[in-house]
């Protein structure tokens, strides 16, 4: 990233090839929208490059695209302050991606955990997310969120805790 | 109140098993927050997050590729032929995976040879010779290749050789005049500009005019001869003039040109 903020923007290719899809799925989970989770990863990348001369370069890249990509997810949800779709369209709008799992013990399980997740409020859900993308660096996740590493384990146990009571709801239903 | 090691697994064990009151969970969260405990200790919650971080992220879409690298064209564009560029970048979107191939095979060569000698001043410098003498096999055997793209990607690589020998440029040059499609023709022409300087480059170019029959290779290298000032290649242009075959609008564009250069 120093390289592209330094003057060298073809270098954005080589990271938006890392980073497209953990992104993409990033705002797939927070949206349930593909198109609009397509939108926003251009616009996170949009908004990177201009504001490339921001980048400090002391710190980790994917940190700062993750900051970036919440801005802009909250940007979007200021400005469309409309209901999202109900759960049940989320496996349709992924083109029935969601449900597959590769090593989940079965596809069931899988589709239960993104029901379970996407019943979650946004704040708690977003939260398991970039615990996700960030590969459970919570003093990153910290970075992004402006708040301590103790506050982040804190706020993912709540979600992952809440987590645990829907999904077994969400098991009895099914 | 602090909580020794004993109580602690204690307090884990009882949360392992569903036992936990409301107070004890506030504990739990407590020593959450201050490290004490893991959340990897919880085992039932490491379990469910496992399973969602084992969810298959979806697949970006071509179109999104494009609009990317479209984007990111818009930044890095240099000089003409512009539309022609951004569409062959955003149509195939080929670029990042080819870039990462050759890296990767550069890396690799590159990586074998440092294993191999001592990174010395000397090694390094007669590394980077190396692999640009790579390169230079990889893109001329590709210019020999039958897909129009894998011609275009040679094309695109001999940007990325420092220091071009002549065997590239001439390569450029017998491309521009005799590869079959007009984009990897455009793709030679763009190529060249750099190189330009040199005499021979240009003594080529403007030979090449009469051996083109696109009429948009014909405006892109009278549009260059007018950016470069060749005079010498006025009497070329008059050629194209001449001719029947050639078409009114790069009639008309040619003159043009040729008044610039008179």
């Amino acid at each position: 990233m120093a390289k592209v903020r330094d003057g060298d923007p073809e270098r954005l290719g080589l990271l938006y090839e890392r980073y497209k899809r953990p992104l993409l799925g990033f705002f797939v989970g927070m949206v349930r929208d593909k198109e609009l989770s397509e939108d926003l990863v251009q616009n996170t990348f949009v908004r990177i490059l201009k504001y490339k001369h921001l980048f400090r370069g002391d710190g980790d890249f994917r940190t700062w695209m993750y900051h970036i990509a919440r801005n802009v997810k909250n940007d979007h949800f200021r400005k469309n302050k409309v209901a999202h779709d109900k759960v049940e369209f989320w496996e349709d709008k992924l083109g029935g991606e969601a449900s597959h799992a590769v090593d989940l013990q079965s596809e069931e399980e899988a589709r239960m955990i993104a029901v379970a997740l996407d019943k979650l409020p946004d704040d708690k859900k977003e939260i398991l997310l970039l615990s996700k993308y960030q590969e459970k660096k919570y003093k990153e996740i910290g970075e992004i969120l402006g708040c301590s590493e103790g506050t982040v384990k804190v706020k993912v146990f709540r979600a992952l805790q809440e987590l645990k009571v829907i999904y077994k709801l969400v098991e009895k239903a099914m | 109140m602090e909580m020794d090691k004993a109580k602690i697994d204690e307090l884990v064990a009882k949360y392992n098993e569903g036992l936990c009151d409301p107070e004890e969970l506030g504990q739990v969260e407590r020593l959450v927050e201050e490290g004490k405990i893991q959340l990897t200790d919880l085992k039932e919650l490491t379990k469910l997050e496992e399973h969602l971080h084992r969810l298959i992220e979806p697949t970006p879409s071509k179109q999104l590729d494009s609009r990317f690298y479209e984007m990111l064209a818009g930044q890095t564009q240099r000089v003409a032929p512009e539309q022609f560029m951004w569409s062959w970048f955003s149509s195939k979107a080929w670029f990042p995976k080819f870039s990462i191939g050759v890296s990767l095979l550069v890396a690799g060569f590159a990586g074998g040879m440092l294993i191999q000698k001592n990174a010395g001043g000397h090694e390094v410098v007669k590394l980077s010779g190396e692999v640009a003498e790579l390169k230079e096999v990889v893109m001329l055997s590709m210019l020999e290749k039958e897909s129009a793209t894998d011609r275009l990607k040679a094309v695109s690589l001999s940007s990325e050789i420092e220091g071009k020998s002549n065997r590239v440029t001439e390569a450029l040059i017998k491309t521009l005049n005799s590869d079959p499609s007009v984009n990897v023709r455009l793709a030679a022409l763009d190529a060249l500009q750099p190189y330009a300087k040199a005499s021979s480059v240009r003594e080529a170019l403007v030979r090449s005019i009469s051996q083109q029959d696109s009429p948009l290779v014909q405006v892109a290298l009278a549009d260059l001869m007018a950016t470069l000032q060749e005079k010498s290649s006025v009497t070329e242009l008059k050629k194209l003039l001449k001719q029947r075959s050639t078409p009114k609008e790069v009639k008309k564009r040619i003159e043009e040109n040729i008044k610039v250069l008179i």
